[in-house]
């Protein structure tokens, strides 16, 4: 920390200003507001929203739909970007640059082009799925489906997962690698060891961010399933923007305990597993 | 050792082209005269492309994608970037909020603060911004907080700036100075991974603008999810369009901000 005068002090602070300013306005104050408005049910307030959907077979079951989906994507996602991401630090540092770019594009393509491109490849009658068929695996694939959602998702979770573990492989320094090596730690035995303890925490922390990003994706399963998809995103989109379903402070009320949900998450691992690994 | 290289390079070379083959796909749609129950497209055309070209809801949604994405990258660094700079090297307790706030939208999905925005921003509190680009280009701010504090934070670590300080204030450097001209240069790298990040956030998002603005201003997720149902052909050329401006506008922000600075 840098020590400064009183006056400078002030000036330092409304350089902080505006970013405090507009984070309340459009970060905190609307989530205050689907707070608020969860609480509302006929225009009184009440619990009643959170009754509704905590007794609801329907929406629980959008909740188990979303978790599974999500869990299986994330560990996809962190069990094929690990050794990718591994693999990259090795190479020369422009083809590092070249697959980080390429992977931040990817990791943004999603909503309709990213399922629009998979209907390409994978529908009923895609390149793949015809390639498949003719091997003879993959007979009666269905990419509209909860199946095809994994896939989907799978695509931008490994890209985005390749972007959020490079830059914690550092921790595994060239100097623990050497030791290592001299010592006659081969590869198999260097990663079981040494390397992934290392690595655990920034693992588990990328793990529930790419869980956290399965939970909250909304537009690419409305644009593979559209309604017929019963998750956490697509039944608030449709209580929102339905013509059909509207119940606006339903959908808060949906959005506040997707929120909980993922708080208790990312509260687990802040608290119990990060001090403890941390220990270890 | 050849053997160990020869296995990464096919590794990451599979990495690549699966990371390709979607976008390869729609771009071949995009040319192809027929492509159902084949493998490949039987013919190519281009004629998908000239109806696009002719279409004006393109090129008003293309306009409308390059004036939201253009403005977050602006607004957001004018923000963001200061508050993480005098955060990290004078207020370390306002730093601690700083990092909790930029990692908060990744428990809060989007949709959920599209929800708040909705109601906010709709006129029951005398403002109106939704159904305006406004909404989109202070919305995008918090989504791409965290896109500049991690990475420049890594380069703010490295410094030691309590020694910079002090010998730039030795010579009578004003604060400001000594953080506009050296450390806002180490910081570079940082900033150029957020800017690129961010263009490709806000010319990507589909939630915001689905549900905030819709059809008053129509950005090309938007013209996309329109088209959605009707020619694939056009739509595979509006999907390569998209990527051809990100291909683009990545390697301009990374030209203009990688040439070396004038000190």
């Amino acid at each position: 920390m840098i020590e400064i005068g009183k006056k400078s002090r002030a000036a330092a602070y409304a350089c902080a200003l505006p970013f405090l300013v507009v984070v309340f306005l459009f970060e905190i104050a609307p989530l205050l507001a689907v707070t608020g408005n969860s609480l509302f049910k006929g225009g009184a307030v009440s619990l009643g929203n959170y009754r509704e959907i905590l007794t609801s077979r329907f929406y629980l079951n959008a909740f188990k739909a979303s978790f599974a989906i999500s869990l299986a994507t994330a560990a996809i996602g962190l069990v094929l970007a690990l050794p990718t991401a591994v693999i990259l630090q090795r190479l020369p540092g422009r083809i590092q640059q070249f697959v980080l770019i390429c992977s931040n594009i990817g990791a943004n393509f999603t909503g309709f082009p990213l399922a629009f491109a998979f209907v390409i490849l994978m529908g009923v009658s895609g390149s793949f799925t015809l390639l498949l068929a003719r091997v003879g695996i993959l007979k009666d694939f269905n990419i509209y489906s909860n199946s095809g959602l994994v896939i989907v998702y799978s695509y931008f979770q490994v890209l985005l997962g390749i972007l959020l573990i490079f830059p914690g492989l550092g921790a595994v320094t060239r100097e623990v690698r050497e030791a290592a090596h001299l010592m006659g730690a081969g590869g198999y035995v260097f990663w079981r060891r040494i390397g992934l303890p290392i690595l655990a925490p920034s693992l588990i922390s990328v793990f529930i961010m790419l869980f956290a990003n399965a939970m909250g994706t909304y537009a690419t399963a409305w644009a593979l399933v559209g309604g017929s998809a019963n998750l956490v995103t697509i039944r608030i989109g449709e209580l929102t923007a339905g013509d059909v379903f509207s119940d606006p402070n339903l959908a808060n009320a949906l959005a506040m305990l997707l929120v909980v949900c993922l708080a208790v998450v990312i509260m687990i691992e802040q608290f119990v597993i990060k001090p403890r690994s941390r220990h270890a | 050792m050849l053997d160990r290289s020869w296995r990464d390079w096919s590794w990451i070379g599979l990495v690549i082209f699966l990371q390709l083959l979607p976008i390869v796909a729609v771009a071949m749609n995009s040319f192809a005269t027929e492509w159902a129950g084949t493998v490949l497209p039987v013919g190519y055309t281009d004629q998908y492309w000239a109806k696009l070209f002719a279409d004006p809801r393109f090129m008003a949604a293309l306009q409308n994608s390059l004036i939201i994405a253009v403005s977050s990258i602006i607004l957001t660094p004018l923000v963001c970037v200061p508050a993480i700079l005098v955060a990290h090297c004078y207020f370390p307790a306002l730093d601690r909020w700083l990092a909790g706030l930029v990692i908060l939208p990744y428990a809060v999905p989007g949709i959920v603060l599209a929800l708040g925005l909705l109601r906010i921003y709709s006129g029951n509190y005398g403002i109106v911004l939704n159904g305006t680009p406004w909404v989109l280009i202070f919305g995008y701010v918090p989504l791409a907080a965290s896109l500049y504090y991690i990475p420049i934070k890594n380069n703010l670590r490295a410094l030691q700036l309590g020694e910079i300080f002090e010998a730039g204030r030795l010579v009578g450097a004003s604060d400001l100075s000594i953080m506009r001209r050296i450390v806002l240069p180490c910081v570079m790298q940082g900033l150029i991974v957020g800017l690129v990040m961010n263009f490709t956030l806000a010319i990507s998002d589909f939630v915001y603008a689905n549900l905030l603005v819709g059809g008053h201003f129509p950005t090309l997720q938007i013209f996309i999810s329109v088209l959605h149902g009707g020619s694939g052909r056009l739509i595979s050329a509006v999907i390569t369009a998209y990527f051809a401006v990100v291909l683009v506008a990545t390697a301009i922000v990374i030209w203009i901000t990688a040439r070396p600075s004038t000190p």
